[in-house]
């Protein structure tokens, strides 16, 4: 199990970055949502990788870093409303951070984020400022959806 | 509250459990259900002509692959998905749960089916292995069975040493049988410990890879984590059959050959 001590190195880790360009691209079922994967390298070598996704139909968009031992321990979700284990709702922009006693399932509002949904480029910065993570690279726009779904 | 008043007092409750409101072109149905983590899990509704479409516009799969360290489902995951759709009379497309209202049908109860279908597809994050419920060996246990290949685990065996050893699996084929230690870790230090460990298990079991009946060494490297070094799979293939978990394909052709 993560530690919250060893969770707050790897967020506080200013050497995290990505590498190279990030396209958006359809997902394993050919759904109308388009995501995208990429590799976090640093100096401290914790397995750990972005992952991003963003519905167009409904405007919903999620940035996650993931730790490959432990699954997300960070992530932002635009347009999805959230409900804390002490039974609040946070609303939908929320933020997920990991802590040993409930994991990913806690979520406050992240003030700093203030960029719609509808930008996902402007988000992904936003997200990168927080994380502490920086991105050598651009973020294409994701394409437009193509077509309604069910005609 | 009162006994006579419970039911009354809960038919007049469920309607504040949701919301109802336009989404683009979409009315969404926000329910009181909830994904593992705690994300809302809400339903959209679309006319067209005169069926109303239900479905969750693929929010569920795409939560569930926000948690995955895996690129793609399993084919139990496949299967469970399968299932649950079977279960609740769903469909599964393009990775949207969706359930047609047509006129003769009430739209609730197409809403709470495809509601909890969502639901119950989000609980695949419990077969994650991040969450610790199922291993890689479990994931190759559900393979062999697929596959037909009868095996046993966690078989004993003594080494010429004298130290008993337990590979994962003792697999039977027509044309032979395998010994199969499955490594996994998500540590790059614990990596190279593991295959040292592994090495001198083969190492001291090689009494049985002689003979007639003599049983195939299998290495079964869990690649699903970029842990591995080149170095560690030489080690590995001077005693043992290397194959990575990422190519079952592989594996099953390994234990078929001669």
């Amino acid at each position: 199990m993560l530690t919250d001590s060893e969770f707050e190195t790897i967020l506080n880790d200013t050497s995290k970055q990505v590498e190279g360009d990030i396209v958006w691209q359809e997902d394993e079922d050919h759904s109308p949502i388009l995501e995208f994967r990429i590799e976090v390298a640093s100096e401290t070598g914790w397995p750990l990788f972005v992952r991003g996704s963003y519905n167009a139909l409904i405007q919903t968009l999620s940035f996650g870093l993931i730790l490959k031992t432990a699954g997300r321990i960070y992530g932002l979700d635009l347009g999805k409303d959230h409900h804390n284990p002490q039974c609040n709702q946070v609303g939908e922009k929320h933020k997920h951070r990991w802590t040993e006693q409930f994991r990913d399932k806690e979520a406050y509002i992240p003030e700093d984020i203030d960029a719609p949904a509808s930008d996902p480029v402007t988000v992904w910065e936003q997200f990168c400022a927080e994380a502490n993570l920086k991105h050598r690279g651009k973020m294409a726009p994701p394409p437009p959806v193509q077509g309604d779904l069910f005609l | 509250m009162n006994s006579a008043n419970i039911c009354q007092d809960f038919f007049g409750g469920l309607e504040s459990l949701f919301t109802c409101e336009q989404t683009g072109e979409y009315q969404r149905i926000r329910t009181p259900y909830l994904y593992p983590d705690g994300d809302i899990i809400d339903v959209f509704c679309k006319v067209q002509n005169d069926v109303v479409i239900v479905s969750d516009l693929g929010e569920t799969t795409r939560w569930l692959r926000m948690q995955t360290v895996s690129p793609r489902r399993t084919p139990k995951q496949k299967t469970l998905i399968q299932d649950t759709c079977q279960t609740h009379g769903v469909e599964f497309f393009k990775g949207i749960i969706l359930a047609r209202c047509r006129p003769e049908n009430q739209l609730s109860a197409v809403v709470f089916r495809v509601a909890q279908a969502a639901l119950r597809v989000s609980d695949l994050w419990f077969t994650f292995r991040t969450r610790s419920v199922e291993s890689v060996s479990d994931e190759v246990a559900d393979f062999l069975s697929e596959r037909h290949f009868p095996f046993e685990r966690g078989e004993k065996l003594a080494g010429r040493s004298g130290k008993v050893w337990t590979p994962d699996f003792h697999i039977r084929a027509v044309r032979r049988s395998s010994l199969v230690y499955v490594l996994s870790t998500g540590s790059k230090s614990a990596a190279r410990a593991i295959v040292n460990q592994i090495h001198t298990a083969w190492y001291d079991l090689n009494h049985l890879a002689a003979g007639p009946e003599a049983l195939q060494f299998i290495s079964l490297f869990d690649d699903n984590l970029d842990v591995w070094s080149e170095e560690d799979f030489r080690l590995a293939e001077q005693l043992s059959t290397v194959i990575r978990w990422s190519k079952p394909d592989e594996f099953a052709e390994t234990l078929m050959a001669a």
